[in-house]
């Protein structure tokens, strides 16, 4: 049976990782390769990191802590932030990430969806969603949800699918930050729309949220940041827990 | 002596963790993209990135050389798109496959695909000896549809139905999954692939 996934994000900033982590025993708290390797370690099933640079010269760096961290990491790493043409995907990918979430520049430009799916696969495409609530619908914003785009975030994932997206990276900017919990009803929405694998984010504050977002709708893999950063919970904490409340997890 | 493996390049995607998962085992790897040199390799690895027409274009010259090779004993290991171009055809692609199982590759039947995240392996093939933990990470959407069952060495159920995921033929191992991102188990399986490549020399 396939196992639900767990997925810590880091934000990633020239090279450091930016949100305080406090993890013992590590020689660099804010180096992301070390990060990501200890919660392998502690039982991640996927690593994400968002790159939330914004100036051009630090993508290099950037790429160079991709590489640096596949190198080291066996499990799959799904880099985004900042992706904004074909190009950009091709040099993360041979950096060494396995998937590569595009988010704005995919509402701006669809194309690049099917473009990047034919040339890399749909497995490595990840579209980033992020969905605020309007009315009596879900409207996608883009530029860290600061742009709003007047398009419908489930009719935004179905199109996605269609242009040949591998999985659906969906963002509730209602939640994100509040730590009360996923954003269930729109979860569920996208996630009965699409027959594509979906990613809960935004919103987490404890392992009880994590548990909602399974019970209560068909995502099928959790993002989490800072409950992991705080050393609130480990990665196996909150795995032990999903199992005694009967989710499948590894 | 370390086993040295010749690892495939189609041309497309990223070898690193497969290269480094090899190397850690303590496995001397060469990368070719002149698929004529996995014809004089100890050991091959068809690696598990890239679509199945493009991979065969780099393949389809040196195919039934490759069938003659592998059926002559060399171990090999071919992951997900690397397995699946063992079969005789795929539909995903139009170009034949390699032909070294029988059977062909079809579209997954289930609503959710790619079948993405870890899954177990049921097998009690010698390759899974000492790996506690069978779950290993999937990403695909299509699954090879093996025409004679004895080639298929472990089954992953996903929603409701078991399809072949672990396959060989003479010593030509197929896995769906990708040991290289699969963490502890995978490192374990690839250790029991490299002393059974080994093993047959």
């Amino acid at each position: 049976m396939l196992a639900k996934r767990i997925i810590p994000c880091l934000d990633v900033k020239d090279g450091k990782v930016v949100k305080g982590i406090n993890f013992k025993g590590l020689r660099d708290v804010g180096y992301p390769p070390e990060l990501a390797a200890e919660y392998e370690r502690q039982g991640a099933d996927e690593i994400t990191f968002l790159d939330i640079t914004a100036s051009l010269e630090a993508r290099d760096t950037m790429l160079k802590i991709v590489s640096e961290t596949a190198s080291s990491l066996f499990v799959p790493l799904t880099v985004g932030g900042g992706i904004r043409t074909a190009e950009d995907m091709r040099n993360a990918l041979n950096a060494g990430a396995d998937k590569v979430s595009v988010n704005s520049a995919a509402v701006s430009n669809p194309g690049i969806i099917s473009e990047c799916a034919s040339d890399f696969g749909s497995q490595c495409v990840v579209v980033a969603i992020d969905g605020k609530r309007v009315g009596d619908h879900w409207e996608v914003f883009t530029h860290g949800g600061t742009k709003p785009t007047g398009i419908d975030a489930v009719e935004w994932a179905q199109r996605a699918q269609d242009l040949g997206a591998g999985e659906i990276l969906l963002t509730s900017m209602d939640a994100d930050g509040v730590k009360t919990g996923y954003d269930i009803p729109l979860t569920a929405a996208v996630a009965d729309a699409v027959d594509i694998p979906v990613i809960a984010s935004g919103g987490c504050g404890s392992k009880e949220h994590i548990y909602e977002v399974f019970a209560q709708t068909g995502a099928s893999a959790a993002l989490a940041a800072s409950i992991f950063h705080y050393n609130e919970y480990t990665v196996g904490q909150v795995k032990e827990y999903l199992r005694d409340m009967g989710v499948n997890v590894r | 002596m370390p086993l040295k493996a010749v690892v495939a390049d189609y041309g497309v995607g990223n070898l690193y963790s497969i290269r480094r998962s090899l190397e850690m085992c303590g496995v001397e790897v060469k990368v070719v993209t002149d698929m004529r040199e996995l014809l004089d390799a100890e050991c091959i690895v068809l690696p598990g990135v890239g679509a199945f027409d493009k991979c065969m274009e780099r393949l389809k010259p040196v195919r039934e050389d490759l069938v003659a090779k592998m059926e002559s004993g060399t171990p090999t290991l071919g992951i997900c798109i690397g397995a699946q171009l063992m079969f005789g055809g795929s539909d995903e692609g139009q170009e034949p496959g390699i032909g070294m199982y029988p059977g062909r590759v079809r579209k997954l039947p289930c609503r959710v695909t790619p079948h993405m995240g870890w899954n177990t392996v049921e097998s009690d093939d010698p390759l899974m000896d000492g790996i506690t933990d069978r779950s290993f990470y999937f990403v695909h959407s299509y699954f090879g549809d093996a025409s004679d069952a004895s080639i298929v060495r472990g089954t992953t159920e996903y929603e409701g139905k078991d399809f072949p995921t672990f396959f060989r033929r003479c010593n030509t191992y197929g896995t769906q999954f990708h040991p290289e991102k699969s963490s502890a188990s995978g490192r374990r399986f690839l250790e029991n692939f490299i002393r059974f490549a080994e093993g047959c020399l």
